[in-house]
């Protein structure tokens, strides 16, 4: 009989480096933000060894919590940013999914500069999304942004894009899109073309109409990667940060759960950092349940995963 | 060169309950010999090859090459050569490159590897392919690369996973035949594993039946055909298969419809000394044959003829009991009967009979 | 269905040259694709586009209110920018460069690695490590600030840009796992095993026959690895120290915006000076990007 440590030794060693950097930095971290959010810390009360002074927050049990889920405003409305955010997630995928979908589809035919268009339509993908956001956000100038300038030129109204208004969501939606169609379409397009072309002649001789080809053998064959796409889609797009962060700056009408645990954190004099871990730990949760469900309703359609 | 030993090895894999894949395999294989195992698929098989290569744990009992213990040895230490049934070639590399892997990993010094590459490629009729990648190769030239592969390295023991199962039948039949010509060249200890019973009886020196993880019988070609240890064996051994049919027994023999195939004393006597009412009586298909009106036989309804030009087999139902039974009966190729007609079946021989018994399936010595 | 090894790369080929449609389409069919298409691509050039021109103007005529596409364009900017009279650019890019090539190569090794056990061996904690590939990417890494801040400087890290390179690490890995975990998948076990036969241990199989054989899996990885670091600001304004030299671009830019906001065109030039690197790296992956991220995703 042979040992359990060494039946799986190599295994082990292969996953140890990953398994103590993220650890160490990830595991060890959110206890802490965990901890944080019983606490009234912030920059006032942490442990700063540049000053030499000790840490003196306190531990307040669920107050925080209590606090943000009561959806008081001066907790940041927590009811109103998460269906703010529900409503920017589910737009973003739905539009990430439904675009990248039919751009794939039409990227998968086979036809003249086929590479090309797909290089071109990746490079959303390719340029660091603060350059991107620089791009947008000068292109939404309300004065001399190119958007405004081409709406005018066509006499419709040039609104104030990235003002005090919903308009804003709207605009960084749109960005958001943009950023995130090409890695659904590249993915998409892979599992296109993973689908074995004999169901596509199965199907022609059965007489399948092109519908129902694209509703009985290329959606199920797309299921398994739109499956995991959806998911991490979802996922990013709930904590996307950056894109709202960087257009629309500190902006109530484009608040996200993610952008106001930053706002919390990095804002106001007292940089609420508590708030800021109670808003983390919520998230997680969110997302925890989101995932649990959406794992269930693929089991029972019989997806393993 | 070296002698093999499987000593009561066994694999099993864990669960509720646990599944025995390969279960207390007692097998001993000499040096120089071709030895094949064959089952059918989930027989444990490939699983007992594996084992032997170090790609599987061996749970109880112990392997030995050459009389030395390797049971805890990684692949590399057995001094062994492999070729899988998908063949595994490197994708990445030439021909040449696939072909001398292991002796670079060995530290063999680059002209000697040139020089064992180009003899084994000779060998093979593989010398103008050394430079190409294998997916410029047809499946044949792949087959041969993989068996190049192996005979480059001089192992001890070469170990074959159904290395024939992707060829085209008639590639196959010419593989098969290369295989056997180059085993016996080389002398090499060989370990082949297949589910094709035609490769087994046609290559191998002896041949190992196993089926669900357990040893049935272990002989000669010729051994399994004649007197099969039971009637798994000797449904599986032989194309068509034999004709297996569990019949009452007279105080002379065996009652087939209008047959009655009678079974020497001895035979009886300890058949009725284990209580038995009936047996499972079988016959080969060539053990059958057409007779006339008047001699012993049943009637049989032909439902099929499968004419191969020499020969022609007759599938066709004899009611048993009041209930139809399949038989298969070759009769001469020139002068086949026709599909709906009614033909009287006998027996060519009456020492070409096999019995078992019913329940435990093994064969009554006769 | 043979697994032949060799036919891995003959799918690879397969993956972009597979027609699966009727070959031949009518006139108008045909227009109507093409022209679907390249209005796909403007909108998806388009704003990089716009940037270059806009980088190539003063300052001034970039934001004027009736935009044109030449309007007394010059390299200037771009020579402005990169003599240094707009912060220290060349050391800001030299930083970037380095902290994402780092992170890049640590990413890679390390979810290669984590990837390949779990794609190969049935270890107790195989699943959880799966699953904890999926639960790190839903965590708000952007409210872990001071935890993490704390945690550098408990290592001594803080401040520095391995540090930063780690903290980048920990956000890609997880994704890239589970990316080359589904490429490493379709490499057949047959492969491992007839390199275990010709003498490699687990871990030269691993490094000689499985990472040789995924370079789309671990193209795509890189990219995303690269990308992450590139472009990032919230971590690497917290966690690198203040002074203007040890800044990366995303942060430097981000200052020198919120400093001279009226500079569109010095910012756009360089915004694109950014972005030529990314751009470049994605060029040399783009052609294993198809093949690379299906199978991660397909059976991931």
């Amino acid at each position: 009989m042979r040992g359990f440590f060494s039946r799986h030794w190599y295994a082990y060693a292969m996953v140890l480096p990953a398994v103590i950097v993220t650890g160490v930095l990830v595991v060890l971290p959110l206890l802490q933000g965990a901890y944080y959010s019983f606490t009234n810390i912030n920059e006032s009360n942490i442990a700063n060894p540049v000053l030499d002074r000790p840490a003196s927050y306190e531990f307040t049990g669920l107050d925080n919590y209590a606090n943000v889920l009561s959806g008081d405003a001066s907790y940041g409305s927590f009811w109103d940013i998460l269906l703010r955010t529900l409503i920017w997630t589910f737009a973003c995928v739905g539009l990430h999914f439904v675009i990248g979908l039919a751009l794939a589809l039409l990227l998968n035919r086979p036809m003249r500069g086929r590479g090309v268009y797909r290089v071109l339509l990746i490079l959303p993908w390719a340029v660091p999304a603060f350059i991107s956001a620089f791009a947008w956000k000068y292109m939404f100038n309300a004065q001399y942004g190119i958007i405004n300038q081409v709406l005018r030129a066509l006499g419709l109204p040039d609104p104030v894009w990235l003002g005090q208004s919903d308009l804003a969501l709207i605009a960084v939606i749109l960005v958001n899109v943009w950023l995130g169609v090409p890695f659904m379409m590249m993915t998409l397009l892979g599992g296109l073309q993973s689908i074995s072309g004999s169901l596509y002649e199965a199907a022609e001789i059965d007489g399948a109409t092109p519908w129902q080809k694209f509703r009985n053998v290329t959606m199920p064959g797309l299921r398994s990667v739109s499956s995991t796409v959806i998911l991490l889609g979802t996922i990013w797009t709930f904590n996307m940060f950056a894109v709202v962060y960087l257009i629309t700056g500190i902006n109530p009408n484009t608040r996200l759960l993610i952008t106001y645990a930053f706002e919390r954190f990095f804002n106001g004099a007292s940089r609420d950092y508590a708030i800021a871990s109670t808003y983390g730990v919520l998230i997680l949760s969110v997302l925890l349940v989101f995932a649990s469900v959406y794992r269930r309703a693929l089991r029972r359609q019989g997806e393993v995963w | 060169m070296a002698e093999v030993a499987y000593v009561n090895a066994s694999r099993v894999y864990p669960g509720s309950p646990p599944v025995r894949a390969v279960d207390e395999l007692k097998l001993d294989v000499a040096d120089g010999e071709f030895l094949v195992l064959v089952g059918p698929s989930g027989s444990g098989k490939s699983t007992a090859l594996r084992m032997l290569a170090g790609l599987e744990d061996v749970d109880e009992g112990a392997i030995e090459i050459g009389g030395k213990d390797v049971t805890n040895v990684p692949p590399k230490g057995r001094d062994i050569a492999m070729v899988f049934q998908s063949y595994a070639l490197y994708p990445h590399m030439t021909v040449g490159e696939n072909m001398g892997f292991a002796l670079k990993l060995r530290g063999v010094s680059k002209p000697d590897i040139k020089a064992k590459v180009a003899e084994a490629a000779k060998m093979l009729d593989l010398e103008k392919y050394l430079d190409r990648k294998p997916k410029a190769l047809s499946g044949g030239q792949r087959q041969r690369v993989a068996m190049g592969r192996a005979i480059v390295r001089e192992p001890s023991v070469f170990l074959m996973d159904e290395p024939l199962s992707n060829l085209d039948a008639k590639l196959r039949v010419e593989t098969r035949a290369n295989i056997a010509a180059l085993q016996r060249r080389l002398g090499t200890t060989t370990i082949y594993v297949t589910h094709d019973q035609v490769e087994a009886m046609t290559m191998g020196h002896r041949v190992a039946v196993l089926k669900d993880g357990l040893l049935q019988q272990c002989d000669t070609p010729r051994a399994l055909y004649e007197t099969p240890a039971n009637a798994f064996v000797a449904a599986f051994i032989g194309s068509p298969g034999m004709n297996l049919k569990t019949v009452p027994l007279t105080a002379a023999g065996a009652q087939l419809d209008g047959l009655e195939v009678p079974l020497p004393r001895t035979t009886l006597d300890k058949v009725g000394a284990d209580g038995l009412k009936e047996v499972t009586f079988g016959v080969r298909p060539e053990s059958l044959g057409l007779v006339g009106a008047g001699e012993d036989g049943m009637e049989l309804t032909v439902e099929l003829v499968e004419e191969l030009g020499a020969d022609a087999y007759v599938y066709g139902s004899v009611r048993i009991a009041d209930q139809p039974e399949r038989f298969i009966v070759r009769v001469d190729g020139r002068t086949p009967p026709a599909l709906g007609q009614t033909v009287r079946v006998g027996l060519r021989d009456h020492s070409e009979i096999h019995l078992f018994n019913p329940e435990t399936g093994a064969r009554i010595e006769g | 269905m043979s697994l032949d090894a060799a036919s891995i790369k003959a799918t690879e080929n397969a993956a972009i040259a597979k027609p699966t449609g009727h070959v031949k389409r009518s006139r108008l069919a045909s227009f109507g694709l093409h022209g679907a298409l390249t209005v796909a691509s403007l909108i998806a050039v388009f704003p990089v586009f716009w940037v270059f021109i806009t980088s190539l103007k003063p300052d001034a005529k970039a934001a004027e209110t009736t935009p044109t596409l030449f309007n007394e364009s010059s390299f200037d900017n771009y020579a402005n920018v990169l003599a240094g009279e707009k912060g220290a650019f060349l050391s800001w890019f030299a930083n970037s460069a380095v902290i994402a090539i780092l992170t890049t190569v640590i990413s890679v090794f390390l979810s290669a690695t984590a990837a390949y056990a779990v794609s190969r061996f049935r270890f107790p904690g195989y699943r959880g490590m799966m699953l904890s590939f999926l639960l790190i990417q839903m965590f708000p890494f952007a409210v872990l600030i001071v935890p993490l801040y704390n945690i550098l400087l408990m290592l001594g890290l803080q401040g520095t840009s391995f540090g930063l390179v780690l903290v980048y690490c920990t956000t890609a890995v997880p994704f890239c796992a589970y990316m080359l975990k589904g490429y490493f998948d379709t490499i057949p076990r047959d492969i491992d095993e007839a390199g275990r036969i010709d003498g490699l241990s687990p871990f030269s199989v691993f490094w000689r026959l499985v990472l040789p054989l995924s370079k789309p899996g671990v193209a795509v990885t890189a990219f995303y690895a690269f990308l992450t670091a590139w472009g990032e600001v919230a971590f690497a304004s917290a966690f690198l120290s203040a002074s203007d030299e040890s800044k990366t671009l995303a942060v430097g830019l981000q200052v020198f915006v919120q400093q001279n906001r009226t500079e569109w065109g010095h910012l756009a030039a360089a915004s694109i000076l950014v972005a030529i690197p990314a751009v470049i790296v994605f060029y040399l992956v783009q052609k294993f990007l198809v093949a690379g991220l299906a199978s991660g995703a397909v059976k991931g």
